[in-house]
């Protein structure tokens, strides 16, 4: 059974080929999984220190992701975002994925009126679902 | 030309569908979703804001009043609460008022490390029904 492999020529290639089924099953069965997982979360862009709390539950539906930096400015989506506008960017954020819930990444350091303004905005857009990020 | 088996000996080699092309397509597209697939692991403390109306209900019923001052010492009860003792005082409140929830209210100065120290405190207290008042 042996033959010969020769790119060149009319060499019988065909019981020399790499059968590809059983490498398109696996592509495609991570191909899927990679679809069903993504999320597209929107990221602050900052990181910040946050505030340690014992009782802390995973937020799995983050869509948004809001960061008060220790200026106490406010990031959403790697920009920094006025207050008077963040009514306005959420909304938007919250179009795209409705179903998604927001955390607000607040800094140890930040202000509690800064904190507010960003849950009222949050409030306002319509966001069911708002959580203050903490950390271990 | 070659008989391939399985089929009877019908010529099959020109009847196979390239796969190559689709096999590149499938690639991309795995690699797209592979690279934009952000596994974030947030993990917070949920909060509910009241709007007005829901205020006044619930200072109606006996509610758990947690004061964040500018300095950002607690208060309960007209009393300053040293932080480590916040834990039992909220348990010791909410034995005697099982229904009342935890209302927050913190100065606009008071930093959020203080709030999160709070809320944390409630949720091992036992309390998960916390509320965020408007800024003194």
């Amino acid at each position: 059974m042996m033959r010969r492999n020769n790119q060149a020529g009319s060499g019988e290639q065909e019981e020399n080929e790499i059968n590809l089924t059983p490498m398109l099953d696996v592509v495609f069965i991570m191909l899927i999984f990679f679809i069903v997982t993504a999320t597209f979360i929107k990221e602050a862009g900052i990181d910040v220190d946050r505030p340690e709390a014992l009782t802390r539950d995973r937020m799995d539906d983050a869509a948004i992701l809001v960061a008060i930096s220790p200026g106490n400015e406010i990031w959403i989506d790697k920009k920094v975002t006025k207050p008077s506008d963040v009514r306005t960017v959420l909304e938007k954020l919250h179009q795209e994925n409705p179903k998604g819930s927001m955390v607000i990444q607040a800094d140890e350091s930040s202000t509690h009126e800064t904190l507010v303004i960003v849950m009222e905005a949050a409030k306002q857009a319509g966001i069911p679902n708002v959580a203050i990020s903490a950390d271990e | 030309m070659r008989k391939t088996n399985l089929s009877m000996g019908t010529e099959e080699e020109e009847n196979e569908i390239n796969l190559t092309p689709m096999l590149d397509v499938v690639f991309i597209m795995l690699i797209f979703f592979i690279v934009t697939a952000s596994f974030v692991k947030e993990a917070g403390l949920d909060v509910n804001r009241p709007d007005n109306q829901q205020q006044q209900e619930q200072t109606e019923s006996e509610n758990i009043l947690i004061q964040i001052r500018e300095n950002d010492e607690i208060w309960l009860d007209r009393r300053l609460i040293d932080p480590r003792a916040l834990r039992a005082n909220i348990e010791r409140r909410h034995a005697e008022n099982p229904q009342g929830s935890v209302v927050v209210q913190a100065n606009a100065k008071s930093s959020n490390k203080m709030l999160v120290l709070v809320m944390d405190a409630a949720r091992l207290a036992g309390v998960y029904n916390i509320s965020i008042a408007d800024p003194s």
